[in-house]
């Protein structure tokens, strides 16, 4: 079994990242929308938790490009119709409302 | 087989209505006999700190509702210890619900068909 | 593959864009919508009361349009509504308020039905916060 797991508030000052981290099944994989993209913002603490997990992780492109943030390669920049297929590749999706 | 839902419920009980509109969509899981479980997570698990006093603040008393829980048909109750841990909640006031640990977390999310976190 | 949508932010939030977007996504992969299902803030965006800047997005308006178009089942929490003061004529009439904001193609109903799409769907997806 495996859950998407989508964050869409930034990492800084809140928990959600750090509470997903912790729960995030090792077939589970992350979708980063909205403000959590800054997660990937090079030099910060949530960049270097990301990069040490190793997880699979996605990025919502208009979001990425709305904030100017450079993707690393570890991680795979997604559009909606790919949103839509990711959430149909995992058995359930949990968004951290 | 009917689907089972899970509820994770992050907020605390007083910050607006979060938390019931969370327990509302358990109760009525509950009323129509589906498999529903709830999960107490981050700062929701303060929901289940023991003596609040919800007419300080002239509000319903969420703890009552939550303690009737069992009798509406929801017995899969479950907090997350390291987030009881952190906000110093030694003995939470809902006896039916279980600690997990975060490796538990992630296996009771396994377990059901799909799930809410608000 | 059939989706459950519910969205828990008003119109304003980048959350609820994206359920739309998501949504039309969705249908346009040959995906159907079981249902749409409006819940805590979410309800905003089914007020025909809502004003936006004729520069700004109108999300209310293009959530009318894409359910017109698509016959889609797009449903209101009465109790989340009412709470935040949209209402449809039959509850302005109940509660004796003037103000109505919620007509057709939106439906207010229980939380039954979310839990109704949840079973009928094979895979709810939840859209809000921020």
């Amino acid at each position: 079994m495996s859950t998407l797991h989508v964050l869409s508030h930034s990492p800084f000052g809140d928990d959600r990242l750090n509470s997903c981290l912790r729960l995030l099944g090792s077939a589970d994989a992350l979708l980063l929308c909205g403000d959590a993209v800054y997660a990937l913002q090079p030099g910060g603490a949530p960049f270097s938790a990301l990069q040490d997990k190793k997880i699979s992780l996605f990025v919502l492109l208009e979001d990425v490009q709305a904030r100017a943030i450079e993707i690393p390669d570890w991680a795979t920049v997604i559009d909606y119709p790919a949103f839509v297929e990711l959430s149909i590749d995992h058995d359930k999706v949990n968004s951290w409302l | 087989m009917a689907k089972s839902l899970l509820i994770v419920s992050r907020q605390s009980p007083w910050s607006g209505p979060g938390a019931r509109e969370a327990l509302d969509i358990v109760l009525a899981g509950g009323a129509f006999d589906l498999p529903i479980g709830l999960l107490f997570l981050d700062d929701g698990v303060l929901q289940l700190a023991a003596g609040q006093n919800a007419k300080a603040l002239q509000q319903k008393d969420l703890s009552a509702n939550l303690q009737a829980l069992p009798m509406f048909g929801v017995e899969e109750l479950f907090y997350c210890l390291d987030s009881a841990n952190a906000r110093g909640l030694e003995k939470p006031s809902l006896d039916e619900a279980q600690p997990l640990s975060a490796e538990h977390i992630t296996a009771l999310i396994d377990r059901y068909d799909q799930v809410i976190t608000l | 593959m059939k989706f459950a949508i519910a969205l828990f932010s008003a119109a304003h939030a980048p959350s609820s864009r994206r359920a739309l977007l998501f949504a039309q996504a969705a249908l346009a992969g040959g995906h159907e919508i079981v249902r749409l299902f409006f819940y805590q803030d979410g309800v905003y965006n089914a007020s025909g009361a809502l004003v936006t800047p004729q520069d700004e997005l109108d999300l209310p308006k293009q959530w009318r349009t894409f359910i017109d178009e698509q016959k889609l089942d797009g449903v209101v929490c009465i109790a989340a509504a009412l709470r935040r003061g949209a209402l449809n004529a039959e509850e302005a009439k109940r509660y004796q308020r003037d103000a109505v904001s919620i007509s057709a193609p939106w439906e207010l109903s229980g939380l039954g039905q979310l839990h109704d799409a949840v079973q009928d769907a094979d895979r709810l997806i939840c859209f809000g916060g921020a």
